[in-house]
Order: C-alpha cells, then sequence, then structure tokens
C-alpha cells in the first residue's frame, strides 16, 4: 500500500511538472504578449487561480468539473476508476500553471531589450525569437524560484488525498484506519517526503550550478 | 438561478453555524490566519535569528527545524499535530486548537526564512556601528537591525500570509468548519447543484485573498525598501553569517565583533 502510495505520489509529481511547466510558459507568453486579449485573458488567469487555494481546485476538478462537461462525457470520467488521480493531476496544474507563469514573466522583463533586438535582427521570426533566444534565458534566468515552486507543488500533491486519490498521504490514513499503525506508518511517510524534497533541491542546485545566469553578466547596453 | 439559490446559506458559508454552535465559515478562515501569523511571527523571529548564530548547538537545531518543516507537507503537520501530539503528551486538545498549533509549526518554519533573509539584508555596517557607540548585542538588534530588517521583510511578510490564508482550507481534512468545509457541507446537500456551492467558495476565498494581495502591493509602493544605496545583500552575506572568518595569508583579520560581544555580555 505504501509502496503503490509512492508510486502515485510520484506519477503526480512528475506529471504535474510537466503540464505545469508547458501551461505556465503559454500563460506567461500570453501575458506578454503583444495582443490584449490574451494579455487580459493571461492575466485573468493567473489572477483567480493564483488567489483560490489549490486544494479547492483538486476538489472542483473531482466533484464539479465531470457534471459541467457536454455530452455524457462527465459520466464517463466519473466511473473511470483512475479518475482521482486525473483530477489531482488537473487541479495542481491549474493551480501552480499560475505560479509558474508569474515567475517566468518575471524572468522575460529580466531580460534585457538588446537580446530580443539581436534575435530580430539575425532574422529569427517571432517563434524562433522564443524558441531560441527568450525561452532558454527565461528558465535559466528563473531557476531558483521555479526550484522552490516545484517542491511546493510536490508538497501540494499531499493535498490529492481529499478526493481519495490512492497517494502518499492516504496511504498512511488507510493504513491507520485499517491496522491502527499510524504513527509508524506516518513517520515512514514524512521522512519519505523530506527525503524526496532533499533529492529535489539537491537536483535543483546542480541545475543551478549548470544553466543558472547572472542577470547582470548580460550586457545592459541599449541598442 | 442556481447561484442567487445559494444566498440563503451566507450566513453558513460567512459565519458558519455561529450564533448556535462554534464560528465557521470564512470567519473562521481569516482567524485561522491572523492567529497563526501572530503567535508563528515571535517563533519565526527566534528560529531566524537563532539560524544566525554563530554557536553550533544553537544553530543546527533551528536549521534542522526548519529545513524539517519546510519540506514537510501541511497535511502531514497536521496530521501528526492532530493525532499524534494527544497520544504521545497524553492530552486532549480541540481541533481548532489543534489546527492553531498545526498552522504555527508550519508558519514559524517559512517565517524564520523570512526574518534571516530581512537580517542579512541589512548591511554588516549598522551592527557595527551600533556596537561601537556602546550598545550591547540585544540593544542592537532591538533598536537598530531589527527595525531596519522588517522593513526589508514587510513584502515577503505579505505574500506569506496570502499563502497562509490560503493553506487555511487545509485544515478541513481534520473537520474544522471553514470554508471549504461548508462549501462541502452544502454542496452534498444538494448533489445536482454541486457547483453553485463550489463558486460561491472560490468566490470567498478569491475576495479575501485578492483584496489582501492587492492591498500589500499598496503598502509595498508605501513601505518600500528604506534605502537603496545601503541596501546591498549581496555584498554583505559572508560577513553577516557571525561564522569565524577564514584567515588570509599575509593579512592580519579583523577582531571579529559580533562573536565576541555576544560571549562578553
Amino acid at each position: 500500500m505504501m509502496i503503490t502510495g509512492v508510486k502515485v505520489t510520484l506519477i503526480l509529481l512528475a506529471a504535474t511538472t510537466v503540464t505545469s511547466l508547458v501551461l505556465g510558459t503559454v500563460i506567461a507568453i500570453m501575458r506578454i504578449s503583444r495582443i490584449k486579449i490574451l494579455r487580459v485573458l493571461g492575466t485573468l488567469y493567473v489572477e483567480i487561480f493564483r488567489n483560490i487555494p489549490g486544494l479547492f481546485w483538486i476538489l472542483f476538478f473531482y466533484f464539479v468539473f465531470p457534471d459541467l462537461l457536454p455530452w455524457g462525457l462527465g459520466v464517463k470520467l466519473n466511473s473511470y476508476l483512475y479518475y482521482p488521480i486525473v483530477a489531482g493531476i488537473l487541479g495542481l496544474t491549474v493551480d501552480n500553471a499560475s505560479y509558474v507563469s508569474d515567475i517566468l514573466r518575471s524572468g522575460r522583463l529580466a531580460i534585457p531589450h538588446g537580446q530580443r533586438e539581436a534575435a530580430i535582427s539575425t532574422g529569427l521570426s517571432r517563434v524562433q525569437q522564443y524558441l531560441h533566444v527568450l525561452l532558454p534565458q527565461m528558465f535559466r534566468i528563473t531557476l531558483p524560484p521555479l526550484g522552490t515552486r516545484m517542491v511546493h507543488n510536490f508538497k501540494n500533491t499531499s493535498l490529492c488525498m481529499a478526493i481519495a486519490a490512492p497517494e502518499l498521504t492516504w496511504a498512511t490514513q488507510n493504513i491507520e484506519s485499517l491496522t491502527f499503525r499510524g504513527i509508524e506508518a506516518t513517520t515512514i511517510a514524512t521522512l519519505f517526503y523530506i527525503f524526496l524534497a532533499g533529492i529535489m533541491v539537491s537536483m535543483i542546485i546542480l541545475l543551478e550550478k549548470w544553466w543558472k545566469i547572472d542577470v547582470s553578466s548580460i550586457s545592459h547596453s541599449k541598442a | 438561478m442556481d447561484l442567487l439559490e445559494q444566498f440563503s446559506n451566507i450566513k453558513f458559508y460567512l459565519l458558519g453555524s455561529y450564533p448556535q454552535g462554534e464560528i465557521g465559515g470564512l470567519l473562521l478562515n481569516i482567524i485561522l490566519a491572523l492567529l497563526t501569523i501572530c503567535l508563528s511571527f515571535w517563533f519565526g523571529v527566534l528560529l531566524g535569528y537563532s539560524r544566525l548564530s554563530c554557536r553550533l548547538y544553537i544553530k543546527l537545531p533551528c536549521m534542522a527545524y526548519i529545513e524539517i518543516v519546510r519540506a514537510t507537507p501541511l497535511i502531514m503537520i497536521i496530521f501528526w499535530v492532530y493525532f499524534f501530539l494527544p497520544y504521545i503528551a497524553g492530552t486532549n486538545i480541540t481541533v481548532f486548537w489543534s489546527a492553531v498549533a498545526s498552522l504555527c509549526i508550519y508558519a514559524a518554519a517559512y517565517q524564520a526564512e523570512i526574518v534571516r533573509a530581512g537580517i542579512i539584508a541589512v548591511p554588516k555596517g549598522q551592527l557595527e556601528a551600533a556596537l561601537s557607540t556602546g550598545m550591547s548585542r540585544y540593544r542592537a538588534m532591538r533598536h537598530v537591525i531589527l527595525p531596519q530588517a522588517f522593513r526589508i521583510m514587510v513584502p515577503s511578510f505579505l505574500s506569506f500570509f496570502v499563502s497562509l490564508f490560503k493553506d487555511t482550507s487545509t485544515v478541513f481534512i481534520i473537520g474544522v468548519i471553514e470554508l471549504t468545509q461548508a462549501g462541502i457541507i452544502i454542496s452534498q446537500r444538494e448533489p445536482n447543484k454541486m457547483y453553485a456551492a463550489y463558486v460561491c467558495m472560490g468566490i470567498g476565498f478569491w475576495i479575501v485573498s485578492f483584496s489582501i494581495s492587492q492591498l500589500a502591493r499598496r503598502l509595498e509602493k508605501r513601505i518600500g525598501i528604506f534605502d537603496l544605496e545601503s541596501y546591498r545583500p549581496d555584498a554583505c552575506r559572508d560577513e553577516f553569517m557571525l561564522l569565524p572568518k577564514k584567515k588570509i595569508a599575509g593579512e592580519e583579520t579583523p577582531p571579529d565583533i559580533s562573536c565576541r560581544s555576544a560571549d562578553s555580555r
């Protein structure tokens, strides 16, 4: 039971990290785009999702979201065995993506203007500018806050127990109610969380050593 | 239409079953957040300050506490306090106080980090100047360093308060009837109109935390960082760690005032 819990926690972690990075990037680009509607939509997204707790979104996607879907999709979803996990992934993703987009946006603002101009002058298209010049720098500049956010996200996966996704915290509660060996199970789970958070932090520190760039090292000359 | 019907429940959302029973709903979230931040602030200052201490037997436990709590999910802390604290300590505490206690444990670690960052950000010259005017180390901290450090900390404190307010929703798991739990109770009364209850719940959270964050934004502009010239966190970070300095060959190290004065007091 514990091992299933660990597995599900890891699945949640991996899935939400990837999806929230993607969604966060999209929204960050929306928020800094020239088109006003996209900007407004992006800002609206961040303001709405950042000011409501992640737990609410997890509950929302589990209980309410299937009802709102048309064509009986919701019934199918509700009968899907792994829907708690899916709902957890969705809830954590929308919550985390708003933070990620905020961090990435501040990273974009930290990139000097000259980089963009240089990209334009070498003849890159807008998509190419983002793919080859701006996005890599955005990620590298914002690596420390992004890392913190991801560790936070990892801890938030424990909230999925509220919708009975069989992850680690839920497993400990289950063990507690089945065998009354709550203290042992919770100790092990806590140690696991600390251990994994430690691994994540050290991975992020390693990444920072390899990848991090100092903003001041990019030239600030204005063309 | 379903949303309008929810207006009949507005008292339950905001106050819980207050006049008849315990306070609940959104008010409880606010109370929990305020109480937690008031209580844990002192622990946070203590922990953050001790983490900068030059004595290892003070520094290491504080570091361990901060790192362990920061690496543990809030839900785990809540379980520890709620289920196992009575078991170990042999006393019973009410649900509300165990929620406050676990939130305090959680918040103290984060506040300690904020306090530490704030103290580090105060230039070292300030402490030296204070000590050289003959202040004791405690008074230097109390009257010179901490007032400046708090000013630097204000923005991070406010954003932490917003996130703490949102984290108070987690305590629903032990059955505190705050806004999340109230919303769930109402939504289960009419399972076919669930979304209305959830929308109300979301609006409740959103209004409060949005207004706090807007307030924070205004306050930040007003207080700001007191003096940009002296605000050089990187320049003074190494010196302020209060650890014995590395000796550079052929160069006399200046006497380490920060540690010595603490001993003499």
